[in-house]
């Protein structure tokens, strides 16, 4: 494993900008874990309410981002880390991508904090057929040297294997094709191998299975 | 004497009801597969157990709960030895506990003894495990009778102990540690509070009124996030191009590698006891302690064969051993352990003391196919040698987009939830900042599970208590793992014992 940011010290007021950025981070969460507690009661000691734990917790991991900060400004540290874009937008991408197709789903564009309504996108399922091959090839491009036909015919190759094996052998109930993108002729001609290989097995089994 | 007697009887006949269930041939079966898929995706660089059991944790499902648990056991064996045969060949550890293993495996490797290496690993794994095991048989029992002592204080301390030790055995800054486990344990109260119906932390959401799912919060941050470090980090993948050569170890070999793979197995089988990841410092304990004791240390990193024997023994016995904090207190002592704990409440199972004596089927089973896994890995993993190596060269611009592909499909399977798929999208990203602002996420997800469990005997001990919180203190067992717990943060902050552990880490890595 690679360790920590780079070794590179940084000058002026803020001595360690890899704590700040840390302490400022636990301070957002400190913040979120206090909002969404802020409502529940705290309770006695001899009955603690539903609100204490989140609450105390909260406090201490602010307590935490404060210290951090103190100690960015007063001790050298590292420099921040870079982020890159590109790795997680397409990996992510790819995630999301798989999530919105699997089962179908409908996209809301505005309708919350007091943003109006601007659009809905209504996604049909599409199941893993679908979904899988896409999730692969979007996800690929978060590597410069992903190559585009190689990962498609991988993703489909791939999605194609894991159908055999988490639908077949596995019974996941995981939608597979419900658009019906598989052309008539050969889904029937899958069925005819399949029962085929389920007789072939069931006379194998009789031979030695008395 | 006649208490001796009858503790091995007593043992050899649970030993036996467990190998009765496991040595059916469904569970045989289920074991083997369970090593054998284990090891085919834990062998994938980058990917460690952890992600291994997430990743695999749906095809689970659809067997019995001592079935599912038994090959659960077994891809974990399966990607815990995967890892360190990625070490020995590709230079890359899959976890922390196969970071020695790259020392002087690789190095051997590179000599043209590769096959000897992972020979050696397998063997003294395969030894370790097997008195791993019957340390957890041993003590089973005992322990469990000792968790019925436990008042609900005491488990409260017990598992501050554990987070404890997470915050000394973790990397860089102490605060960070800390601060990670609290964030873990501010998530854990995220859902419908058990005792009063409401719900906290969800912002109206209902999606995770349930609470977040263990598999969700592990897959982002130790598959996805995991993901992204690897993309932005051109590790430099060594491959052993030449030969594997001979796998059997020749007589010299053994004789080199028996007082380490004896050291190590037992230096392992303590560490992986304690609460909180001391599992972890086996492997480097073994490795610091061989080098110590050779006549000439200046051979370790450049392909010493203790140096692979030793570290991999305590590795696996740890491995193992750790499977006790969990079956006989219920509380889980690393990551590995806490995805555990989920598989087992999807199998409707409840880790604790209770698990020995109401379902004794299960638990004695379980701990048969610890010895058996570790058998079957012995024996599928040296002929298989060959395709691992194949494996390996697969490039991971081909390789990623496939772990990312099953995880979608394993987080989906676990509820049919699409909505669960976009939080571990979520979850990665958060791990990636995490990871970017420099904390590390493994001592998340342990409190994270903890901390369900610490809420709960925290009310219930101050309930007993009537709000006093001297009970934590004043309970002679609650107060002295307190105690421990104080001294271990003492320790950790004091800057002497900081910078050795500093250099423990360093000489690692």
């Amino acid at each position: 494993m690679t360790s920590g940011a780079p070794k590179a010290r940084a000058h002026g007021l803020i001595k360690s900008p890899f704590d700040l950025a840390g302490g400022v981070f636990l301070l957002a969460l400190a913040a979120l874990g206090l909002a969404g507690g802020f409502n529940l009661p705290s309770g006695t000691l001899s009955g603690i309410g539903s609100g204490l734990m989140p609450r105390v917790v909260a406090i201490l991991v602010g307590a935490f981002g404060v210290l951090l900060i103190v100690q960015a400004l007063f001790f050298q540290g590292d420099r921040l880390e870079s982020w890159h874009l590109r790795g997680p937008v397409f990996v992510l991408g790819g995630v999301l991508v798989f999530a919105v197709l699997i089962r179908g789903s409908t996209l809301t564009f505005g309708g919350f904090a007091g943003i109006p309504l601007l659009a809905t996108v209504k996604i049909p399922a599409l199941g893993l057929l679908v979904a899988g091959p896409l999730a692969v090839i979007v996800s690929a491009f978060a590597d410069k040297t992903t190559k585009p036909l190689e990962i498609a015919v991988f993703g489909v190759v791939m999605t194609l294997l894991c159908g055999i094996l988490f639908k077949e052998l596995l019974n996941l109930p995981i939608p597979f094709d419900p658009a019906g993108v598989i052309p008539d002729p050969v889904y029937r001609a899958y069925l005819g191998a399949k029962s085929a290989i389920a007789l072939a097995f069931g006379i194998v089994k009789n031979l030695f299975v008395r | 004497m006649d208490l001796l007697a009858k503790f091995a009887t007593d043992l050899a006949g649970n030993l036996s009801l467990g190998m009765g269930v496991a040595l059916s041939l469904k569970n045989l079966g289920l074991c083997f597969l369970g090593c054998l898929i284990g090891t085919l995706i834990g062998v994938l660089p980058g990917v460690g157990p952890v992600a291994t059991i997430t990743m695999l944790l749906p095809i689970t499902f659809g067997i019995d709960p001592i079935g599912a648990l038994i090959m659960l056991a077994g891809i974990y064996y399966g990607a815990q030895y995967g890892g360190s045969t990625t070490a020995i060949l590709v230079n890359i550890p899959g976890e922390v506990t196969s970071v020695v293993t790259t020392l002087d495996g690789h190095q051997m490797a590179k000599q043209g003894r590769a096959g000897v290496a992972l020979g050696i690993a397998a063997i003294g794994s395969f030894i370790a495990g097997s008195v791993a095991t019957l340390v957890i048989a041993a003590l089973a029992a005992p322990l469990t009778a000792m968790a019925l002592l436990f008042g609900p204080a005491d488990y409260f301390s017990l598992m501050v102990l554990g987070l404890m030790f997470a915050v000394v055995l973790a990397r860089g800054s102490v605060a960070k540690a800390i601060a990670v486990i609290l964030i873990g344990i501010l998530l854990s109260t995220i859902g419908t509070d058990l005792e009063s119906g409401e719900e906290r932390l969800t912002f109206g959401w209902t999606e995770i009124s349930d609470g977040l799912e263990v598999a969700v919060l592990a897959m982002g941050m130790f598959g996805f996030a995991e993901i992204l470090r690897n993309l932005e980090t051109t590790q430099a993948r060594d491959v052993v191009h030449g030969r594997i050569g001979n796998l059997l170890p020749n007589a010299k070999d053994l004789k080199q590698s028996a007082g380490p793979i004896a050291r190590g197995t037992l230096l392992g089988s303590v560490l992986g006891l304690l609460p909180g990841n001391g599992a972890v410092l086996g492997p480097f304990a073994s490795y610091t302690l061989e080098k110590k004791l050779a006549q000439d240390p200046t051979r370790f990193g450049r392909g010493a064969i203790e140096g692979v024997a030793g570290p991999e023994a305590a590795n696996n016995a740890g491995a193992q051993t750790a499977f006790i904090p969990l079956l006989t207190l219920g509380i889980p002592p690393n990551v590995v352990m806490a995805l555990m704990v989920g598989a087992m409440t999807i199998h409707g199972i409840v880790p604790g003391p209770q698990i020995m004596t109401k379902q004794p089927h299960l638990f004695w089973g379980m701990i048969a196919s610890m010895w058996i896994g570790n058998l079957m890995l012995l024996i599928i993993n040296l002929p298989l040698i060959g395709v691992w190596v194949r494996f390996l060269k697969v490039p991971y611009r081909l390789m990623f987009p496939l772990i990312i592909l099953l995880c979608c499909i394993g987080i989906y399977s676990v509820n049919n939830s699409p909505t669960e798929v976009v939080m571990t999208a979520g979850f990665g990203l958060f791990g990636y900042a995490l990871i970017k602002y420099g904390f590390e996420p493994a001592p998340l997800l342990l409190g994270f599970v903890l901390g369900r469990l610490m809420e709960e005997k925290l009310r219930q001990a101050l309930v007993i208590s009537r709000g006093s919180f001297m009970t934590f203190i004043e309970r002679p067992l609650s107060g002295s793992l307190l105690l421990v717990s104080l001294i271990l943060v003492v320790i950790a902050i004091l800057p002497a014992i900081r910078q050795s552990r500093e250099q423990v880490f360093q000489e690692a890595s």
